[in-house]
């Protein structure tokens, strides 16, 4: 059954209609009458045509706005992949409309992180390909949780090598940034002991060995390439550097300029090494070896770790809260104290 | 008469009108492809339900969180049918609910309301 909608107006035209043709009207009531009902009718014809061509407007309204939806979750969506190819903190100042897309770049004062893994065409010459992607992506996604974790804007990844630096887009002042980066090295490097220890039991016999070299200088920072393609990068002797600081690192080192040093005196312990020369810098470059974090530095946070050739000690103390495990640990390490110290005085080994 | 419960779809509100308990509900979006198709027969029903009615209470409510202007026409209907069955003697309340930000669809609902003269009316933020 359809539902009449003008049921009542259709009626009083009906009825209007009757007594019209009825004549029962006089003359004087006749013609205004019949003025009104034609009035009447055409406002009511207009009415249903205004209510019919409004539900068209409001249906494709409708449909306009549900593919505005789709377009907005499929942009969302592309976005949200395109961002993976971006550091964070530029894709964030891109889409807030912070920052425009265009050729600019501008010179600030950055801390420059370069990392490689030693010898690493040798070490992956003989992996399978299949292998070496875990390997690679493991490394690489390990490094970019601590980089972000410490706020590093990560330029890039070229190939086993990251290009990582601090003080754009955002600064927390240039001391801050060199020791934020500082930090992030030390903590990638102390990762990399358990991520081999983690590559070892999957049985990969060679495991990564990471080189850090770290600078800070004046850079120029912004997008650079041209208007079809550009890459939002770094350039200058800086970072150039820092990659040479990296060369000359150790494996598991950490090299720093004498320009970082001096901004994370106060967190690490440093050995000097010779003035060098290095390619495509004209004055003599000092290195500066890691060789510890301070320790009023380490013992102020969660975790206290040491790792020295033959020794690895790792202490979590959110998780020793209780006194009979604290006690436990303390016994353990005067166990291993009294084997260590059999050692050092030639004498015999108790048992355990 | 029996009960009338029609479930929702993306165009059409679910109807339950529960002819034993005098208690109606239009309840989601409304925007059929031919309205007066569709509420054709619930309407008729209800009409003649409380045509029969010498007393007692109704409640009608209007849950809907859109609708299009033929719906509109309906629901201005609807209004008009269930002020005649109140002054007629029945207890007649609307309830119409909106949500609490929505201050278009809570204008409307006041709108409608003023023409009304012997039912009740009640205006019902969503949370």
């Amino acid at each position: 059954m359809s539902l009449e909608l003008f049921e009542d107006e259709e009626q009083i035209i009906e009825s209007s209609r009757a007594i019209l043709a009825s004549n029962t009207l006089n003359d004087a009531a006749r013609e205004p009458f019949a003025a009104l009902l034609k009035s009447f009718e055409k406002l009511f014809k207009t009415t249903r045509r205004m209510m019919r061509l409004s539900d068209r407007n409001e249906h494709n309204l409708m449909e306009v706005s549900k593919s505005l939806d789709e377009k907005n979750a499929m942009l969302e969506r592309l976005s949200h992949q395109l961002s993976k190819y971006l550091s964070p903190q530029v894709y964030a100042t891109i889409f807030s409309g912070q920052r425009q897309v265009t050729l600019n770049t501008e010179r600030k004062k950055l801390t420059v992180f370069f990392s490689d893994i030693k010898d690493f065409t040798a070490t992956t010459d003989d992996m399978e390909p299949e292998d070496l992607t875990f390997l690679i992506n493991d490394y690489l996604t390990e490094m970019t949780r601590i980089a972000l974790k410490y706020g590093a804007t990560i330029d890039k990844y070229i190939g086993d090598a990251i290009l990582i630096f601090f003080g754009d887009p955002e600064s927390r002042g240039v001391q801050e940034d060199a020791q934020a980066c500082v930090r992030m090295a030390l903590e990638m490097q102390r990762h990399m002991a358990d991520l081999r220890t983690k590559w070892s039991e999957m049985g990969y016999a060679r495991p990564f060995h990471m080189r850090v070299g770290i600078n800070t200088g004046y850079c120029n920072v912004g997008n650079f390439g041209s208007n079809e393609r550009m890459d939002y990068t770094i350039i200058g002797g800086e970072v150039n550097l820092a990659a040479r600081l990296e060369g000359v690192s150790d494996a598991d080192g950490i090299t720093l300029s004498y320009e970082t040093y001096a901004l994370v005196k106060d967190l690490v312990v440093v050995e000097r090494g010779e003035p060098l020369t290095v390619k495509g810098i004209h004055r003599q470059i000092t290195p500066y070896k890691v060789v510890d974090i301070l320790a009023d530095v380490e013992n102020s946070g969660r975790f206290f770790r040491q790792e020295k050739d033959g020794m690895r000690l790792f202490l979590d103390f959110d998780r020793l809260t209780e006194q009979s495990r604290r006690l436990e640990a303390i016994e353990t390490m005067k166990r291993a104290l009294e084997r260590l110290n059999c050692r050092v005085d030639g004498g015999e080994i108790p048992s355990p | 008469m029996d009960n009338i419960k029609i479930e929702r779809t993306e165009r059409t509100p679910e109807v339950n009108f529960d002819f034993s308990r005098n208690t109606f509900v239009l309840r989601g979006e409304s925007y059929p492809e031919n309205v007066p198709k569709f509420y054709g027969d619930p309407i008729k029903q209800l009409q003649e339900h409380l045509n029969n009615l010498e007393d007692g209470q109704v409640s009608f409510d209007f849950d809907l969180v859109y609708f299009n202007s033929t719906s509109a026409k309906v629901i201005i209907n609807l209004f008009e049918t269930l002020d005649a069955a109140a002054e007629r003697g029945l207890d007649v309340t609307i309830n119409w609910h909106y949500d609490a930000d929505d201050d278009n669809s809570a204008e409307l609902g006041e709108e409608f309301g003023e023409d009304l003269e012997s039912a009740n009316f009640k205006l019902c933020p969503r949370d």
